[in-house]
């Protein structure tokens, strides 16, 4: 067992652990500061697997961006009413078939796995350079549709946010 | 030598059954978004241990265009979660149900 | 040799220098001095001094060198081609530069009287500096690209000026009008740079010249006649000629600029840079003799009749700027540049008085002018005498010269036809312009109306203005002697060319021709009972057709508004209306509905559809493990 795979034992486990409890938090701002955590812990993870880009990406969008963007929603919303509890049992039932299912799906997929997959895996690392350049270079297509997709919801949020205040400045400031 | 690819492939397997779980079992919007956050989390992971499997660096390529794509759809997603919050002043996924909810 | 080294590093640091400085001036006065006018008027004239002086530092040092000297950067390079940016020092671009330094400094020395009190000084003069920086580096130029980037400089420059008061319309309107014509030559000349790229990827003046683009003879002949567009464009040749003469509009020292040194004489310059590239294809050369001889008479002709002072000298630039290159086009190389420097001479000599009469007398009518006491303006007068002079091409002003050398290579031509239009062109110019001396000096009603004011004008501005005229006249007296050192420092890395002599009866022969026109302008327009009506003005159908420029303009405006305004615009409006916001409203129309019916589907609890949506997806993961 080399440190490589203690680290890897750690960061699952902090990982599994706070993403758990993020789940299970009443308070939304608790909840979403614990899945900051567990996102820093898989910027680790991709630091582990050899993608030092992806773990830098992770941390600046995922842990920076979109988790300030639901903490300032969060924070912006003030809930009064507490989060209603309790579905009907139908529902819960429905969710543990769900989960049957899963992990039915998920020991097949293991029954099913190729060979070496039981083996430790050898480590490698994907400078950042040979990365971009890869992207650029078999991806550029993937990356203007990604470009694109961003512009539209950027042009959808702008629009929701707009026609919301101009309905807003219609019925007189209720803000 | 790090750890064997089926652990990775399980520790993705589980965030991704807590991202479900959260989506599935909890009235409140945001967190429902929460959840796809980390099923798209989980997905990235198990695409970069796939990747470092095979010796491969398209699951890195994969794992980013996920990391873009959660960016946009999480935008959208509260802005659209803040426009039913002014209208209906719940974030109770039940509310688009009933009439009084409804969008226009 | 590390001294000769040095000198040449000194000289290219001053060819650096003379092109940088007007652009600075530019910019300082741009985003400085834009509210100091007398500040932006003095960084200009330094900058354009600084110019002066180095060209003519390098003009006299150049002569005895043998090699041109260039200094360059690479500037673009795409796979094979390279294409270098810098300047080039030979004989004719220092030639050119000393005369484009000399009449933008004199130019602008006038303007300080001509344009004090304009609310649009200092943008002016930061025009002006722009105007002379383009024509300076297009005049430097190592590559046509660079070559093209600055003569498109020199068109931007000279659309500001000519609409420099843009709130009268009819001074932008001939803005925008020159500045469509010309482009409309640029796009062929871009062709040919294109075709020239394509085809040989050689950009380089020397290297184009010396035929190492190993281009086949048809091609070179059609990328010359592509360029020769441009070169029709730029000095207003047929058919785009009609452009220059609304020009006018500008303030008149910029049409002294234009019509001299700068906008004009780049045409030609081109011709004569890439002379020898040219010089590869027989008929793309008598494409352009005939295209000079063309525009030549026929502006000549409407300079006949015109009344407007100004207008007559534009009509006489493009009649002259054909005769250069019906020079060029005949072989003389040197005729053609020695016609061009001691036109820009003349010609700004010419504007400039004309600027000081019509600054003195309110007025463009020439017969208004001369009744006005035009002859009571004793500097003006006398130097646009001098000017007329050399125009008409008389012995010993400097347009006798280089009108003579053009005359004799045409003589050398086989076919004699060029030399008979030529000698017409010497009569009719030679008649249009003693026709506007004798309407000035010699007004209708002399005597009751003369000298109404003698003191009027004079003044700073009158001075500001009268220095400039005298140097100029002085320059035009001397300039024809200069034939012999022009000649050498146009050996400095220039084509070869030998002295040209004409049959002897050429130079009296169209001296009789001058003095014959001269005497019939006497006629009509000088004597004391004179009827002060042309010969022309007595058949009114072709008298209005030199009016009207030979339904140029009406041809031109018939073109644009048939072919492009109803034809393809209208197509293209249709197209936009129809097919193109057709398919984007049918499209947005679309998104729309899909909407609607998808929205209609998710009003229902949200999380049991997602419930139902993962158990299906991984239902169907072991479905495909199982039995896949």
């Amino acid at each position: 067992m080399s440190v490589y795979s203690i680290f890897f034992y750690l960061i699952a486990a902090v990982m599994i652990l706070s993403t758990a409890l993020a789940v299970t938090r009443k308070n939304m701002v608790h909840a979403v500061l614990f899945l900051v955590i567990s996102f820093l812990a898989s910027a680790l993870l991709f630091f582990l697997l050899g993608a030092p880009l992806l773990g830098i990406l992770e941390v600046v969008i995922y842990a920076g961006a979109i988790m300030v963007l639901f903490l300032f929603v969060v924070m912006m919303i003030r809930i009064r009413a507490p989060e209603g509890s309790g579905f009907l049992l139908w529902h819960y039932m429905g969710a543990g078939g769900l989960s049957a299912v899963y992990v039915a799906a998920c020991l097949l997929l293991i029954r099913h796995a190729g060979p070496g997959t039981g083996a430790a895996m050898a480590a490698a690392v994907a400078a950042p350079a040979d990365f971009g350049q890869y992207l650029f270079e078999r991806h550029w297509l993937g990356i203007e549709i990604v470009s694109l997709l961003l512009l539209v919801a950027l042009i959808g949020v702008l629009h929701l946010g707009l026609s919301r205040a101009g309905r807003r400045s219609g019925k007189g400031g209720a803000h | 030598m790090i750890v064997p690819y089926t652990h990775v492939i399980l520790l993705a397997a589980l965030l991704f059954w807590a991202g479900m779980i959260c989506t599935v079992l909890r009235r409140n919007l945001i967190m429902l978004l929460l959840g796809l956050e980390i099923m798209l989390n989980a997905a990235a992971v198990a695409f970069v241990g796939a990747g470092l499997h095979l010796q491969q660096i398209e699951g890195q390529a994969v794992a980013l265009f996920i990391l873009a794509v959660a960016a946009a759809e999480v935008s959208v997603g509260l802005a659209l979660i803040v426009c039913i919050y002014r209208q209906t002043g719940t974030l109770d996924p039940e509310c688009i149900e009933s009439d009084a909810c409804e969008l226009e | 040799m590390p001294g000769a080294s040095m000198i040449s590093e000194s000289w290219l640091w001053a060819g650096w220098a003379a092109a940088a400085a007007p652009f600075a001036a530019f910019g300082l006065i741009l985003f400085l001095l834009r509210k100091r006018p007398g500040a932006a008027a003095a960084v200009s004239l330094a900058a354009v001094a600084i110019s002066m002086v180095c060209a003519l530092y390098l003009l006299i040092c150049c002569v005895d060198t043998e090699v041109p000297l260039r200094s360059a950067v690479t500037w673009m390079i795409s796979g094979d081609t390279v294409i270098s940016a810098g300047i080039h020092l030979d004989g004719l671009s220092l030639l050119m530069l000393a005369v484009v330094c000399g009449i933008c400094l004199l130019v602008q020395v006038y303007s300080l009287g001509y344009m004090a009190g304009d609310p649009g000084f200092a943008r002016y003069f930061a025009f002006m500096s722009l105007f002379a920086g383009a024509m300076i580096f297009l005049v430097l130029a190592p590559t046509v690209v660079q070559l093209y980037i600055f003569w498109e400089l020199v068109g931007l420059s000279s659309y500001l000026l000519i609409g420099f008061w843009f709130e009268k319309f009819s001074a932008s309107r001939a803005g925008k009008k020159a500045f469509v014509m010309t482009r409309l030559g640029d796009v062929a000349f871009l062709a040919g740079l294109l075709l020239l790229l394509v085809r040989g990827g050689v950009m380089d003046i020397a290297a184009l010249n010396s035929g190492a683009a190993g281009l086949s003879s048809g091609m070179i002949t059609v990328s010359a006649v592509l360029i020769f567009g441009g070169v029709i464009g730029k000095s207003a040749q047929f058919p785009l000629m009609t452009w220059l003469p609304d020009a006018m509009e500008g303030p008149t020292p910029v049409s002294a600029l234009l019509h001299s040194a700068t906008m004009v004489a780049a045409g030609v310059f081109l011709v004569a840079r890439l002379f020898p590239f040219f010089s590869q294809s027989d008929a793309a050369m008598v494409f352009l003799l005939a295209v000079g001889t063309v525009s030549m008479l026929m502006s000549a002709t409407m300079a006949m009749v015109s009344r407007d002072i100004k207008q007559v000298w534009a009509y006489s630039t493009i009649s002259q700027l054909g005769f250069m290159l019906m020079a060029l086009a005949a072989g003389g190389y040197f005729a053609g540049v020695f016609h061009l420097v001691t036109h820009a001479g003349f010609k700004a000599l010419l504007f400039l008085c004309a600027g000081m009469l019509i600054h003195a007398l309110h007025s463009n009518d020439m017969f208004a002018v001369g009744q006005g006491g035009a002859r009571g303006l004793k500097i003006p007068m006398l130097c646009m005498a001098v000017g007329a002079a050399a125009l008409a091409g008389i012995w010993p002003f400097s347009g006798f010269a280089s009108k003579e050398a053009v005359l004799a290579t045409l003589a050398n031509l086989e076919n004699p036809a060029w030399l008979i239009a030529g000698l017409a062109g010497v009569f009719l110019t030679a008649y249009y312009t003693f026709r506007l001396v004798f309407i000035l000096v010699f007004p209708a009603g002399q005597g009751q109306t003369r000298a109404k004011d003698p003191a009027r004008g004079v003044g700073y501005a009158y001075n500001a203005m009268a220095w400039p005229v005298l140097l100029l006249a002085f320059a035009t007296l001397v300039a024809g002697f200069l034939a012999a050192p022009v000649r050498h420092w146009l050996a400095v890395g220039g084509p070869a060319h030998e002295a040209v002599h004409g049959p002897a009866w050429l130079a009296p022969l169209s001296l009789g021709l001058v003095f014959a026109a001269i005497a019939l302008a006497w006629a009509e327009f000088g004597r004391k009972n004179a009827s002060r009506s042309g010969f022309v003005e007595r058949v009114p159908v072709v008298a209005q057709l030199f009016a009207r420029r030979w339904y140029l303009d009406d041809i031109w405006g018939w073109a644009v508004s048939r072919l492009l305004d109803r034809g393809a615009a209208e197509a293209c409006r249709q197209s936009d209306n129809r097919v193109i916001d057709g398919f984007v409203h049918s499209l947005a129309g679309a998104a729309v509905a899909s909407g609607r019916m998808l929205a209609r589907g998710h009003r229902v609890m949200i999380q049991a559809r997602l419930m139902i949506m993962f158990a299906v997806v991984f239902g169907l993961t072991c479905i495909m493990l199982i039995w896949g």
